[in-house]
């Protein structure tokens, strides 16, 4: 019995006492229920076990707190109707709006924070980190932290990229056809099935073989795969807003289409579609990771997440999580986009679940 | 029962279409290369009597309507012509490991389909309680990362620090099925994980919609005991979304599984379209895209007819 394993258990048994005495059940049942797991976990996994436990719950105990300060942080610089919305927030969505600022600004500020540039050979192949290589070399000995901080730049950027094309055809499209009906309406319908209907990785596995990995064909590619998803909802969203008695009236007084999408259906359908462009850019986001890991996306020396897990894959089968690292990356963003989306969702819907 | 019949004939000869207007898309996406395929495959510096026999020796001079049907009865046929890097019939390379990759979906869909069908109930019932919470965050996660984070977690610990599975799928011939199983196992976790998240998530979706609908609240307000309510009333409606889900996760299982494939060095027909892409052996990947997207669609369909085959509302008329 260690001093660990006491205060271990100490810790835990005070805090469910404490929890009890203030009538918190659903703190307190969490708190015993993981005493009782931790006898278990300490017999089978011995004392790293119950270490791992800790360092998990310290790692979550962070997150948490730096996403409450973060939403705090927000609250007061924004405007007070923003405030009063970001309130409701859920600390997962703060997490989540934490991490993409944190992208944002390694994204942006890239060229300052890393201390090498993303194709400059400073060591040789796979050098251990040490006092200026953060997390070592990579396999040609350029600086693995640099590349990752880069990569924030060009794997992001080039999703966030394709993104917006893919939202421009697909909402144009869809209310256009919401607008004009007819046959127009019939044939975008028929198209977005079909490209639906071809599973995306292969759609954009066939089209990269033809006109090889340039990245616009890449961004477009890819814009064209998704599209048919924000068509589908645009048309539906703004079918329903199009019926509406002031869309009538804003078409007998005379206004054009553009009139009509721009100033009546548009600020009526937003709410879904700011979501919608979420859940879209982590898609974007894992195929053209997909991609890359493929050796089919970015082309080196361009630093970019996924062809860098591929590159210094070999590394893993000698116990080293290094190229795991822009594989995190890559997940944490999705994750962190996902809480955002899951809370707005819930916003505009305004459902509560029972 | 001939609404039924209708319906279901209606879907089969809507997917048919489908699948014909997929093939159109993909043998002509080729016909959009630059240049030509002899072009592609001899390169700017060939000459124009080289090119000209290439182009007679593939039949190109004939028009690619032609050309088209003539690849589609082969296709049919099960001949997806010769490959333009070594000449070998594009099936031969295909057909052993097409089995593998089905063998891997097969696996992977076994352990995935009733487990999460299962946990997805037990989730739902379950609803806005922690586990439920903890449930949400973790399949949330395991959905956001990319196929190959999980799968090189799993070689890290499992293959490399604990040594408990093999980190690279090898397949030989005088295997038995135990070891086929153990050697593929950490592919097949892989995607087991992936797809579990994702019907888990979708099947409490299912549920909770289903239960919040009024004459299930008119069961409880009846007095039917809880279970009564589930497995008499809930139940029956519940099985088409759940087969929608499954049919859904078996397709998504299909581009899953190009990504696990390659990670694992798996065999199957995943890693040899994506060889094909980066060699642009075009034949190839035509035969690769058409068995996938033939495959997506299909269970798309699977799933389509499941729904009205087991609509109780279609399956006894008024």
């Amino acid at each position: 019995m260690s001093m660990f394993v006491i205060g271990y258990y100490a810790a835990l048994i005070a805090a469910s006492c404490i929890a009890a005495y203030f009538q918190n059940r659903k703190a307190f049942m969490l708190l015993f229920s993981l005493t009782l797991v931790s006898f278990v976990l300490g017999i089978v996994g011995g004392v790293p076990a119950l270490r791992g436990v800790t360092i998990f719950a310290g790692v979550l105990a962070l997150a948490a707190g730096t996403s409450y300060a973060f939403r705090e942080f927000l609250i007061q610089v924004s405007s007070p109707a923003v405030a009063k919305e970001l309130r409701t927030a859920p600390l997962t969505a703060a997490f989540g709006m934490f991490v993409i600022f944190t992208y944002a600004i390694a994204g942006i500020f890239a060229p300052w924070i890393a201390p090498f540039g993303q194709s400059e050979v400073i060591a040789s192949a796979f050098e251990p980190p040490n006092e200026t290589m953060l997390l070592g070399a990579d396999q040609l000995g350029r600086d693995m932290f640099s590349r990752i901080i880069y990569g924030a730049r060009n794997s992001v950027g080039l999703a966030l990229v394709a993104t917006v094309l893919a939202f421009l055809i697909g909402a144009l499209a869809g209310l256009y056809s919401a607008v004009k009906g007819g046959w127009l309406d019939q044939l975008s319908g028929r198209v977005a099935d079909v490209i639906m209907s071809v599973p995306s990785l292969i759609f954009a596995l066939l089209i990269l073989s033809i006109f090889g990995t340039k990245l616009w064909v890449i961004v477009l590619v890819v814009a064209i795969i998704y599209s048919p998803r924000v068509f589908r909802l645009t048309r539906a969203v703004a079918g329903s807003v199009v019926v509406m008695d002031y869309v009538e009236a804003a078409k007998v007084r005379g206004e054009g289409d553009w009139h009509l999408i721009r100033k009546e259906i548009l600020p009526n359908s937003t709410a879904p579609l700011i979501a919608e462009f979420g859940l879209e850019f982590c898609f974007v986001f894992l195929l053209i990771a997909g991609l890359s890991f493929l050796g089919l996306g970015i082309q080196p020396p361009t630093a970019d997440w996924g062809s860098m897990v591929r590159e210094n894959a070999t590394l893993i089968s000698f116990g080293d999580i290094t190229p795991l690292i822009p594989a995190a990356a890559i997940a944490l963003l999705t994750v962190a986009v996902n809480f955002v989306v899951d809370w707005m969702l819930f916003r505009s819907s305004g459902l509560k679940e029972q | 029962m001939g609404d039924i019949l209708g319906l279901v004939a209606k879907r089969l000869g809507l997917g048919l279409v489908t699948l014909l207007v997929v093939s159109v898309l993909i043998f002509f996406a080729v016909e959009l290369l630059p240049g030509d395929i002899a072009q592609a495959v001899l390169g700017q510096m060939a000459t124009e009597e080289t090119l000209a026999k290439l182009r007679e020796e593939m039949g190109l001079e004939r028009p690619a309507v032609v050309r088209y049907l003539d690849w589609l009865a082969g296709a049919v046929t099960g001949d997806f012509g010769t490959s333009l890097i070594d000449g070998e019939p594009v099936t031969a390379k295909i057909a052993d490991r097409f089995v593998s990759t089905l063998f891997l979906a097969a696996y992977a869909a076994v352990i995935a389909v009733p487990f999460a069908i299962a946990l997805g109930i037990v989730v739902a019932l379950l609803r806005n309680s922690i586990f439920d919470r903890v449930a949400n965050v973790v399949t949330l996660t395991s959905i956001s990362s990319p196929e190959f984070f999980l799968g090189y977690i799993l070689i890290l610990y499992l293959a490399v620090k604990w040594s408990m599975f093999p980190a690279i799928a090898s397949l030989s011939s005088g295997m038995t099925f135990l070891e086929l199983l153990e050697r593929t196992f950490l592919p097949a976790l892989t995607l087991v994980l992936v797809v579990t998240a994702h019907m888990m998530r979708m099947t409490r979706a299912a549920i909770i919609n289903l239960l919040a609908s009024p004459y299930i609240e008119m069961a409880r307000l009846k007095g039917a005991p809880p279970w009564k309510v589930i497995v008499r009333h809930a139940l029956p409606n519940a099985w088409a979304p759940i087969i929608n889900v499954v049919a859904l996760n078996l397709a998504y299982l299909v581009t899953g599984v190009v990504l696990v494939e390659v990670v694992f060095v798996y065999p199957g027909i995943g890693q040899l379209l994506v060889d094909a892409v980066a060699k642009r052996d075009f034949p190839i990947v035509q035969a690769c895209c058409l068995i996938f997207a033939a495959t997506f669609i299909l269970l798309n369909l699977a799933a389509d007819v499941g729904a009205i085959l087991t609509n109780p509302r279609l399956r006894h008329p008024k």
